[in-house]
Parts: C-alpha cells; structure tokens; sequence
C-alpha cells in the first residue's frame, strides 16, 4: 500500500510537472524555458509513450490470449472433464444366476452366428487383390497369399476430344469377378486409343484396331473392357499410367492366369 | 489541473477493472457453454442408441459391469457393422482401437492393413455408458463430408491432338513426390475422424499438416463462437484421432468411396 501511495505521488508530481511544463510552452510561447522543466516535459512526454504502449501492448497480449483461449483451451476443456467408467468386475455369485448363464449363451450364440456369416464371406477360392494407389498386387489361394508385386492401374487422366468426348482412364473400385481367360489376347483398340494419338477413328471392323502381342500371352476379362493383362512397358509396372486395365509382367501374369478361374474374385481398391 | 489529472487516472484504472472484469466474465461463460456441449450430445446419443425406457423386459443392469459379457457385446456390435458394410459392394474401413489396427475391407475380405502408432479419442467414445455407445457402433458410420490435404482423385486433364503431328506421348509419372497426408471424415452421426501421417514431417511439408490442422480449428472456434453468442449450446462432435504411416494414411483416403462407411471396434 505504501508503495503504491508512493508511486501514485511521484508520478502525479510528474504529471503535474508536465502539464505545467505543457503550459510553459504552449500558452507562454515565446518565453525562455529554464532546463528543469525542459526535463520534466521531456519526462512526461516519455512517461505518455510507455503508458501507451504498455496499454497496446496490454491490449495485443488480452486479443492473443483470448484467441489462443477460444482456439485451443476452450476445445481442450470439453475432454477434460473426468468421465467414471463404470467398474467391470465379475461378481461370481451374479454369474452363477440362471438369469446372467441365459444371457451369456445368447449373446455367444449371436456372436457364433454372426462370425460365421461374415467368414462366409471370404471362400477358400482364389483372389487378387489390387491396390490402385499403390499399384501393387497380392495373390491369394485357400486364403494365404501366394505372391505379390508390382502392377499398373489407372492413370486418372481425363482425355478431351472433338465434341465434348471425354474419357476418364482409371481403374474402377469394388469387387469384380474374372468372366473369362484368353490365351495370345489381341488388343481390340478403343476410339479413344486413336483420338489420344491425333488419329481418325476407324470403322469399328477396321483392320487398324487389331493389336496382337501387346497385351501379353495371357488376359482376364473383367468386363466392360477391363482387363487383367501383360504388358511392352515393362519399366512403367508400378506406375499409374494404364487406360484402366491392370498390367502384370510376364513371370507374375502366368502365375495369376494360372491361379485364377473363370469366377474368381477381384477386389480393386 | 490537479485534479483532472487524478480523475484521469482513476478512470483509467476503473477502466482497466472493468475490461479485467469483462474479460474474465466472457472467459467462464464461453468455458460454461463449451463444456456443456458434451453432456447435450451424449443425452441425443443417449435418446438416439440408449435403451428403451418404455420395453417391459429389461436387460439386468449387472450385466454391464461384467467383463465377459462386455467383451461380447463389443464383438457382437463390430460384427454387425462389418455384415452390414459387407454387403454393400465398396470399400469399407475398420477402425480397431484395442488392436490399434486400421484395416481396408471390401465384402469381407481384409484387402489392406494398416497398423495405427497412436490414438486419441474423446471421453463418449472411449469411456461412455457401454448402454449407449455399443449399439451406437453397431451400425456403421456413413461418411458425411471431408477434408484432406490430399486429392480423392488426382485427376489430370489432357486434350486430344488434332492430328499426328502434335501428338506428345505421355510423361512418366513422378512416383518420388511425398505429399504431407492428413483428412477429417465427419460422419453423419456427428462423429469426426481425423487421420494423420505418423512420419515427424520436417520443413514445408510439416508446415501443410499443422496450416490444415490450425484451419480446422478455427473454423470450429468460429462455429462455437457463433453459437455461443446467441446464447446457444454449441454442437459437440466426438473424435477419433488416429496416426497411420504415410502412404497406408494415402491408401486409405484414396479407396474409400466419398460417402463411404466406417465400423470403429473400441
């Protein structure tokens, strides 16, 4: 307190010198001004900056807390507050009760059933799986993975032609199944496959759509178009770069060929 | 003069009191309502998923504090989801927060896994009344709306060449390009899922993870602001935050489907 009442007077003191000095020079203009008051008006006018800026700055660090506060305290808080979780423990004299022995074989019989539906699922048959972002591939048989590599999927490119035509290459999603096998597939070339390359489109019969050896020895058709097949561009195997189909090279497309069946199931994600 | 510099200062400090005052005041009433929202969401996931108060035959109350039949339940309700998701034919995503294991599913079959390196989630999920939140994980959660710092599609345009002449083949694509990976899926019962690159990101690519993450949650201080000047409860959404390795966080994004399904195992 006594602090207090001390600064409280020198610092009206000091004020009160600066007004005074603030009349010296603003009403007496003219006058010789003694030193001493020079000083006490050059004090005051310091002591009027550190007050404001310690009033902006009291205002800066007040904004910064309350938006720090708003932002990261205030959502903090919600998680703060201590949830009881109920205590699990096993009464032994409640599970011996015909009314918990009943419930318990419900509830087990309900999980049975559901396991079973669910693994039902998945057959002991023979899958692949595709990873589109990755663009690897795992093989599957009686449900342990019998190889895994590389592959090419999708380029996710949206091809612009004449007239609004659009084609998006990238290779569809979901679960898919293998609807036939070809041994020396030949590659029956799309429109876009012409447009891509500044080409006029053919007749759909034109001798210039069929491609033989470019897709490898073996395909499997997934339908509507898309295939699992081998490819030339050997050095472009787990890149995005394909129309939609998926390349394999040589050594894993006879394996899979080999693995799969009319039937089969392909699951692209 | 005196005096008018003495009552200068007394306004002043009655000012500065004020402000404090103020201040503090909005501080408690902003912290009342924010922790309230909590206690308001899980009385609407209580009447939404809780029991029914008007069945006659109810389940003993015992039967929630044992372990085995806890155990089961949770079996039971993440086997639910999964048949549920399972007939649908698209990619699905199970959250498995006891195994820490976050698994891409597509019909039943486990087509990618990821191991998850750490995990937060809020007080409901975590630690709520067994009662509500088990039948709430039951059925899985529908995706709503995301964010992310990376795209669903990266898809490129190209135009076709007019003839032979222009034709460019395509440029190989650069597989070395690391893109920072972090994505908030809300669902449409309210819950958030936030998934992170678990890689300690250095220099820009950091900067990416914590400029989305700062976003966020100005843009729900904004909402809570909002709703906290009209004198309302703001909306509390539960999340789970979860860390995954980068490229499984980029996987995972990219396969499943834009309103696609999530089943959460706690």
């Amino acid at each position: 307190m006594g602090n207090d009442r001390f600064i409280d007077e020198s610092s009206e003191n000091m004020i009160n010198k600066v007004s005074e000095g603030q009349d010296h020079n603003v009403v007496e203009t003219g006058e010789i001004i003694s030193s001493s008051e020079k000083k006490s008006f050059k004090d005051g006018i310091i002591y009027r900056i550190i007050v404001n800026f310690l009033f902006f700055l009291g205002s800066i660090i007040l904004v910064a807390f309350l938006g720090y506060f708003v932002v990261f305290i205030a959502p903090s808080l919600q998680e703060s507050r201590t949830v009881k979780k109920a205590a699990v423990i096993t009464d032994e004299e409640f599970t011996k009760e015909a009314g918990y022995k009943k419930q318990i074989g419900q509830i087990k019989k309900d999980v049975q059933n559901l396991s079973k539906r669910y693994n039902g699922f998945t057959s002991g048959q023979s899958y692949i799986v595709i990873n589109t972002t990755d663009n690897k591939f795992a093989l599957y048989k009686n449900k342990q993975l019998i190889r895994e590599g590389s592959c090419s999927t999708g380029s996710f490119t949206m091809l612009k032609g004449k007239g609004n035509k659009k084609w998006v290459f990238k290779t569809p999603r979901g679960q898919f199944t293998v609807r036939g096998k070809r041994t020396n597939p030949v590659w029956t070339r799309p429109d876009w496959s012409f447009v891509e390359e500044g080409l006029p489109i053919p007749s759909p019969r034109d001798e210039s759509r069929y491609e033989p050896g470019v897709l490898g020895d073996y395909a499997l058709t997934l339908g509507d178009g898309y295939m699992i097949h081998g490819t030339i561009y050997k050095r472009f195997l787990g890149m995005p770069v394909t129309h939609g189909c998926v390349r394999l090279n040589d050594e894993d497309l006879d394996v899979v060929f080999h693995t799969l069946n009319v039937g089969s199931k392909v699951y692209i994600y | 003069m005196e005096n008018k510099v003495k009552k200068r200062i007394y306004a002043g400090k009655i000012f500065f009191i004020i402000v404090l005052c103020l201040v503090s005041l909005c501080v408690a009433y902003y912290s009342t309502m924010v922790m309230k929202a909590p206690a308001k969401k899980f009385a609407e996931l209580k009447a939404e998923y809780g029991p029914d108060s008007t069945k006659k035959k109810k389940l003993d109350e015992r039967m929630f504090s044992d372990s085995d039949y806890l155990s089961l339940l949770k079996e039971k309700a993440i086997l639910q989801s999964k048949l549920s998701m399972a007939d649908a034919d698209s990619v699905y995503f199970v959250i498995n927060l006891a195994d820490s294991t976050a698994n891409l599913e597509l019909c039943g079959v486990v087509v990618h896994q990821a191991k998850i390196s750490s995990y937060v989630a809020s007080n409901i999920i975590l630690k709520g009344d067994d009662n509500v939140i088990l039948p709430m994980l039951a059925s899985p959660f529908t995706i709503a709306s995301d964010i992310s710092t990376i795209k669903k599609e990266p898809l490129m345009i190209k135009i076709a060449p007019k003839d032979t002449s222009e034709y460019k083949p395509d440029i190989t694509p650069d597989t070395t390009i690391i893109e920072p990976v972090a994505y908030i899926m809300e669902m449409t019962n309210g819950v958030k899922i936030f998934v992170y690159e678990e890689e300690a990101s250095v220099s820009d690519k950091d900067r990416v993870v914590f400029k989305f993450d700062l976003k966020y949650k100005m843009d729900e201080a904004k909402r809570y602001f909002k709703s906290i000047s009209h004198f309302e409860v703001p909306e509390y959404y539960p999340v789970i935050k979860i860390k995954i390795p980068r490229t499984d966080a980029k996987i995972i994004y990219r396969a499943i489907p834009k309103h696609g399904q999530i089943g959460i195992y706690r």
